[in-house]
């Protein structure tokens, strides 16, 4: 139990670096993506802004629970495992995600696609380190 | 007898002249008339830190009357245009969206721009005259003061065009501009408001 927290800790702390980063430059560098997000549909007074940005915690804890209960079925070197281990998380828990939400929300395609790639490179990231701090 | 009919005859000339005035006397009133026509326009501009947006209506709708007073010592425009916030185009669906729930549409449905006062007569040519006023704009149940700078012209059809322009904050009305994930995304307080006034003198 104490593994998987430190992990999830790990991970988060390094996803949240990582993702908020990111995201800060792509607005900076290609603001054109992001015009869709003025939309009702996402909250604007500022009042969830916590949550918005745990997010890259929750995620880690999740995988690292995750992680822990199934890492024997990822072999291989590190890197190969944590790739596996985002693309087993994308198609079990992202896809359907999705599909749900791009079927019932006023979204674009382009947003719920960045938001998949997003999620996988999250997962990604987060596999590669459970798989150095967790093996 | 005569007395009696020199008091009555004074009598009767003091109840006749004392309700009509002559037209030099100072500190009177001229007053014009301009009816409103409704293919007046509105424009709202305003960026975020990804894209600017420009919210247009471009038809007023109704047929409101402005009154301008001259006086020795002001020029007082009175009358107030209501316009409906369901009207915004945004020309993106979700931006309008946004710009109705931002000024919060559903409690305070209609914007008011409410006309006081004018700096001069203006000579109604038809170059565009530079002249400025004081309105009041009524947003969310808020009203503030503000001075519009104007350009007031006349065509060959009779129409007074009325150019007005002026650039407000989203929190002078007590309201908050959309940010979106977390402030990533956020709208810059200003806007910049500009109608257009198309108006018919009517006396």
């Amino acid at each position: 139990m104490r593994k998987i927290f430190i992990s999830g800790l790990i991970a988060g702390g390094i996803l949240f670096v990582l993702s908020y980063g990111g995201l800060f430059l792509a607005v900076r560098f290609f603001p054109a993506l992001f015009t869709e997000y003025n939309n009702p549909l996402f909250n604007s007074d500022g009042k969830r802004d916590i949550l918005f940005y745990l997010h890259a915690f929750i995620i880690s804890f999740a995988l690292s629970w995750f992680w822990d209960r199934f890492k024997v079925l990822f072999k291989g070197a590190s890197i190969i495992r944590g790739l596996e281990f985002g693309f087993v998380y994308s198609i079990i828990a992202l896809l359907p995600v999705m599909w749900i939400s791009f079927s019932a929300l006023d979204i674009t395609v382009v947003m719920v696609l960045s938001w998949f790639v997003y999620g996988l490179v999250q997962a990604i990231i987060a596999g590669v380190v459970f798989a150095k701090i967790n093996p | 007898m005569l007395y009696k009919n020199i008091f009555w005859i004074y009598l009767l000339f003091l109840l006749l002249t004392s309700f009509v005035l002559p037209s030099n006397c100072p500190g009177l009133t001229e007053r014009k008339k301009w009816v409103i026509s409704e293919n007046s326009s509105l424009c709202v501009n305003g960026s975020t830190n990804v894209n600017k947006f420009s919210c247009e209506i471009l038809a007023y709708g109704r047929t409101d009357t402005l009154t301008v007073n001259k006086s020795d010592k002001e020029i007082v425009l009175s009358g107030s245009i209501g316009i409906n916030i369901q009207s915004f185009d945004c020309h993106n669906s979700m931006m309008t969206r946004d710009l109705r729930k931002t000024l919060k549409e559903k409690q305070f449905p209609m914007l008011h721009i409410i006309f006081l006062s004018l700096n001069r007569l203006p000579d109604l040519i038809p170059q565009p005259e530079p002249i400025t006023g004081m309105v009041d704009i009524e947003i969310a149940g808020v009203r503030q003061h503000f001075e519009v700078k104007y350009k007031i012209s006349i065509d060959d059809q009779r129409v007074v065009h009325l150019l007005g322009s002026r650039d407000i904050n989203f929190s002078d009305f007590n309201l908050i501009p959309p940010r979106k994930l977390g402030g990533m995304i956020q709208t810059k307080d200003k806007l910049s408001v500009d109608f257009h006034l198309k108006m018919k003198t009517i006396n």
